[in-house]
């Protein structure tokens, strides 16, 4: 796996304050937090390239787990970011279960299949019972921190 | 029960639209339907995560498994999506 000067989630990356409430409410939060972070260049280039990849396929994968993603020219460095919904917000998933889990992944335009492998291990992680309700009750930024970041480095 | 390995091709691997369609299509059909690295235990076909989590690229070699009453056209409509090229509109296909 590549180094980077930065890990790619930090805390404030991660939103537990504020629950979107919808999908499109829940990519632009997402998002905010990654350009506050110093981490996305050009906003409007990255919302348009993660409206791009979600017109291709719903990012909505099921069991309650939205991850919109995108690979774009306008991301500095690889990204994650972080929120919940405690009620769930249809992220048009093929299983019609809302989505509480939301998860964010950008990476820059020259960084590979590092985002697919990202994306994978996210997804297996995910597939566990026990990651998903850790991430549902996780009360603190530093706990989720620690849970993604153990996930996607497997 | 009936096993194939292919070759995929779709440019997306099993990302994006073509993993969808997969996702779809083993939806659509009563048998159970697995994917996975060839010569590994294969996931559930019908789950997006699951299919997510796999990290297939394009040419990477996948077990197709389809058991149930209507294998047969589980397995060929999951074959002909994993070996076409995708039909984007960027004219990218070969």
């Amino acid at each position: 796996m590549a180094h980077h000067d930065h890990k790619p989630l930090t805390t404030d990356l991660i939103d537990l304050d504020h629950e979107p409430e919808t999908k499109p409410e829940a990519i632009e939060q997402l998002l905010d937090l990654a350009v506050d972070a110093g981490r996305v260049n050009d906003r409007e280039q990255a919302l348009t390239d993660l409206h791009a990849r979600e017109k291709e396929a719903t990012t909505g994968v099921g069991m309650g787990i939205g991850i919109p993603h995108a690979k774009s020219s306008a991301v500095e460095a690889p990204t994650i970011a972080f929120t919940r919904s405690s009620e769930g917000i249809d992220f048009d998933a093929m299983d019609d279960e809302p989505a509480t889990l939301i998860f964010m992944l950008l990476v820059p335009a020259a960084g590979g299949e590092e985002h697919l492998q990202m994306l994978s291990s996210l997804s297996r992680s995910l597939m566990h019972e026990e990651t998903r309700t850790a991430l549902q009750k996780a009360e603190s930024p530093e706990r989720v921190e620690s849970i993604i970041l153990e996930a996607v480095e497997q | 029960m009936i096993e194939r390995t292919i070759t995929v091709v779709p440019e997306d691997g099993l990302h994006a639209r073509p993993a969808s369609q997969v996702v779809e299509a083993a939806n659509s059909y009563e048998s159970k339907v697995t994917v996975g690295p060839a010569g590994s235990d294969g996931v559930d076909a019908a789950s997006m995560l699951a299919v997510t989590g796999l990290g297939v690229g394009p040419g990477d070699e996948v077990d197709i498994t389809a058991d149930g009453p209507d294998e047969e056209a589980a397995i060929d409509d999951l074959e002909e999506i994993l070996t076409t090229p995708e039909h984007g509109d960027n004219g990218e296909e070969q």
